[in-house]
């Protein structure tokens, strides 16, 4: 249980390529972090030069308060998660788990009431005197879990620890990660690229890209107020619809001519746009597939466009079309919401009208892609 | 003509027949590389099974026209006691042992470094190794002798001299077993590492029990290469008895005519002693031989 500071911390590889700039971020105690962004972000790197695993090219890791900088890995107090598990495989699960807790030269029975209460939690007691290879992918990310449990570490580090499994067992690692997050009430840096396991499972979400801090928020603070238009595209599945189109202020209303239909902006955002003072301007205007709804005909606010790709989801439909500008816009409509002819005449060609909710709409500067209201 | 009638049935329409067509050929390849295999075996151990029986012969001790002895006896054995040949025999395996602790140690650390860490200039170090160790060993006998001189490790004192030489090339060895180490994945080191472990720590707990082939091929051939090494430890001993190896020792009874008419059978009895401990050995380690050298490069 510790905090985690990182000041100005920078990793430039030896042939000059640049990994991480200048990362400032505050970790409280307990807290659960993660890391996420494309691959090639720096995500990782910056995991591993918490952990010591890489050196620090430039800036200040604080472990608790002291800085960890010049310490080998085995000095930080940290315990980690890897990827592709990185169990030993010439141990027993037993030894694997109780390998670090030997090099501290804890008692014997210490190391085994340990490793019994973590393999109990973790559901593995009967593997226990298997090998590595013996056991299936989901069995070895416990085990992985369990070695780094039983450590006690200050800081609990996990280096996309469910990449390599099927998507079943992911969501129910996942489930099972917030679970043990309540168990061991410890501070968590947790590194993906997935979205979604970076919502579900941060009390706060890092945006990385190229090496730089996009965001940092909770979940909903990146959903609904994302500062930019990689943050908004990045964050939600399928991703955000962006196109070019303008913004009109008209006697204290504003509204977007998307394809040359005429939407008004209501509810909150036009409140905020009006005290950001945001004139009439070209912007990029970003819709997520969720708030875009069908309408029932052509008339001022409807965009007309053509179906393209119908992926039947079953809670929901994610229609791909196609405006008359050949834009493409992804659409996300509850089958809930269709008649039963209305689901069935989803093909490709049809004719649909859409329209935008005017209260979930977000406003990009074309140049700067900031959020014109929240960067 | 079996493989032509074979290769006959397999390409019979009926599928049932090309099954039977495939098992026959498959049997007639068996059974080819079978009768190779001990062609060959044969071929390997005649001189072995020469010298044997020659060393039991105890009617004459010169070289003689037939291979089976007329009178069989242990007189041959026994005779190389009364020599020195149980200090030649200390000799090559104190040299051996020494050289095969040291030389070990030195090329799997090399390894490991080699494999694990980062540093500048190791790559050029490397190249250089690689070319140093394309300049035939003999290039520095002259002037190793004189180095060994001048510390007084010739001659009697031939053992510390040939365990310097042997042991100090060794690091160039590391090819083998760097590939090896590179085969397993480094985030076992960093589990290792961040569990608690130093660096050697993680060296002889987790990348050497998993190594354990390529462990056994470098002692092997550690041992292997000293024990029967002539070249250097002839010229090191300087026909010093006391500080002669087996293999120059030996020699040494066979170099004349006159010599070899009253040596022959004891330097045959030499021989199978000589033998015995790397049989030894080979018999016990030989399948982590066969997966250390095919495992440096592929993984095992």
């Amino acid at each position: 249980m510790a905090s985690v500071k990182l000041t100005n911390v920078k990793k430039v590889y030896d042939n000059n390529v640049t990994a991480v700039h200048d990362f400032n971020l505050d970790i409280k105690d307990k807290e659960f972090v993660v890391f996420v962004g494309p691959s090639g972000c720096g995500k990782s790197t910056t995991l591993r030069m918490i952990a010591g695993l890489e050196d620090i090219s430039g800036g200040t890791v604080e472990i608790d308060g002291v800085v960890v900088n010049d310490l080998q890995p085995k000095d930080r107090d940290i315990a980690m998660v890897f990827q592709n598990y990185a169990l030993y495989p010439h141990m027993t699960v037993y030894n694997n788990i109780a390998f670090s807790l030997r090099l501290k030269k804890m008692p014997e029975e210490e190391i085994y009431e340990r490793v019994s209460n973590a393999a109990e939690t973790l559901g593995i007691t009967q593997y226990l005197t298997r090998k590595p290879r013996a056991l299936s992918g989901g069995q070895r990310q416990r085990v992985a879990i369990g070695r780094a449990m039983v450590r006690n570490a200050k800081v609990f580090l996990m280096d996309e620890p469910l990449s390599n499994l099927d998507a079943k067992l992911r969501n129910q690692m996942r489930a099972e990660i917030i679970l043990l997050r309540q168990k061991l009430d410890t501070t968590f840096i947790y590194v993906t690229h997935d979205q979604t396991e970076a919502m579900t499972l941060g009390d706060r979400i890092v945006i990385m890209r190229d090496g730089l801090i996009e965001q940092v928020g909770t979940p909903t603070e990146v959903f609904e107020m994302p500062r930019n238009i990689f943050v908004a595209e990045f964050i939600g599945a399928p991703k955000m619809n962006m196109m070019e189109t303008t913004l009109e202020k008209e006697g204290g209303k504003y509204y977007v001519r998307p394809f040359g239909a005429r939407i008004e902006v209501d509810g909150d955002k036009a409140q905020e746009l009006a005290a950001k003072g945001v004139g009439s301007r070209p912007v990029v205007l970003g819709v997520r597939p969720e708030h875009i709804v069908l309408a029932d005909g052509p008339s001022e606010n409807a965009i007309p466009c053509k179906l393209e790709v119908n992926e039947m989801m079953g809670s929901e439909l994610h229609l791909h079309v196609y405006t008359e500008d050949e834009t493409r816009l992804i659409v996300r409509v509850p089958t809930i919401n269709l008649s039963l002819d209305q689901r069935k005449g989803m093909s490709y060609g049809k004719q649909l009208y859409i329209t935008f909710e005017g209260k979930v709409m977000h406003f990009f500067d074309k140049e700067s892609g900031l959020n014109l209201i929240y960067a | 003509m079996m493989s032509n009638n074979a290769i006959g049935a397999s390409s019979s329409p009926s599928q049932m027949k090309q099954h039977m067509g495939l098992k026959a050929s498959r049997t007639v390849a068996n059974t080819l590389i079978y009768v190779l295999l001990i062609v060959i075996s044969i071929v390997w151990l005649i001189p072995f099974i020469f010298i044997l029986l020659q060393s039991f012969r105890v009617e004459s001790t010169h070289q003689v026209g037939y291979v089976i002895p007329q009178q069989w006896g242990l007189d041959n054995y026994y005779n190389l006691f009364k020599t020195d040949f149980p200090k030649w025999y200390l000799n090559t395996f104190i040299a051996a042992l020494f050289t095969c602790v040291f030389q070990t140690i030195i090329v799997l650390c090399m390894s490991y470094t080699l494999s694990r860490f980062r540093f500048k200039m190791r790559k050029i170090l490397m190249r250089f190794m690689l070319i140093l160790g394309m300049f035939p060993g003999m290039l520095s006998m002259i002037i190793l002798y004189r180095v060994l001189k001048d510390l007084g490790l010739t001659q009697a004192h031939a053992v510390p001299g040939l365990i310097l030489v042997y042991v100090a090339s060794s690091g160039m060895g590391y090819y083998v077993s760097k590939g090896f180490f590179d085969t397993i994945p480094k985030s076992l080191d960093e589990a290792a590492r961040v569990d608690g472990a130093t660096r050697a720590q993680v060296l002889y707990k987790i990348i050497l029990p998993l190594s354990k082939p390529i462990v056994i091929y470098t002692v092997l051939t550690a041992f292997m290469a000293p024990w029967g090494d002539y070249v250097f430890a002839q010229y090191i001993s300087n026909n010093t008895s006391a500080g002669k190896n087996v293999a120059v020792g030996l020699y040494g009874w066979i170099k004349t005519q006159d010599q070899t008419a009253k040596y022959y059978t004891q330097f045959c009895a030499g021989g199978v002693l000589v033998a015995i401990p790397v049989t030894i050995l080979f018999m016990c380690l030989q399948k982590y031989y066969v997966e250390g050298v095919t495992g440096g490069a592929v993984k095992g």
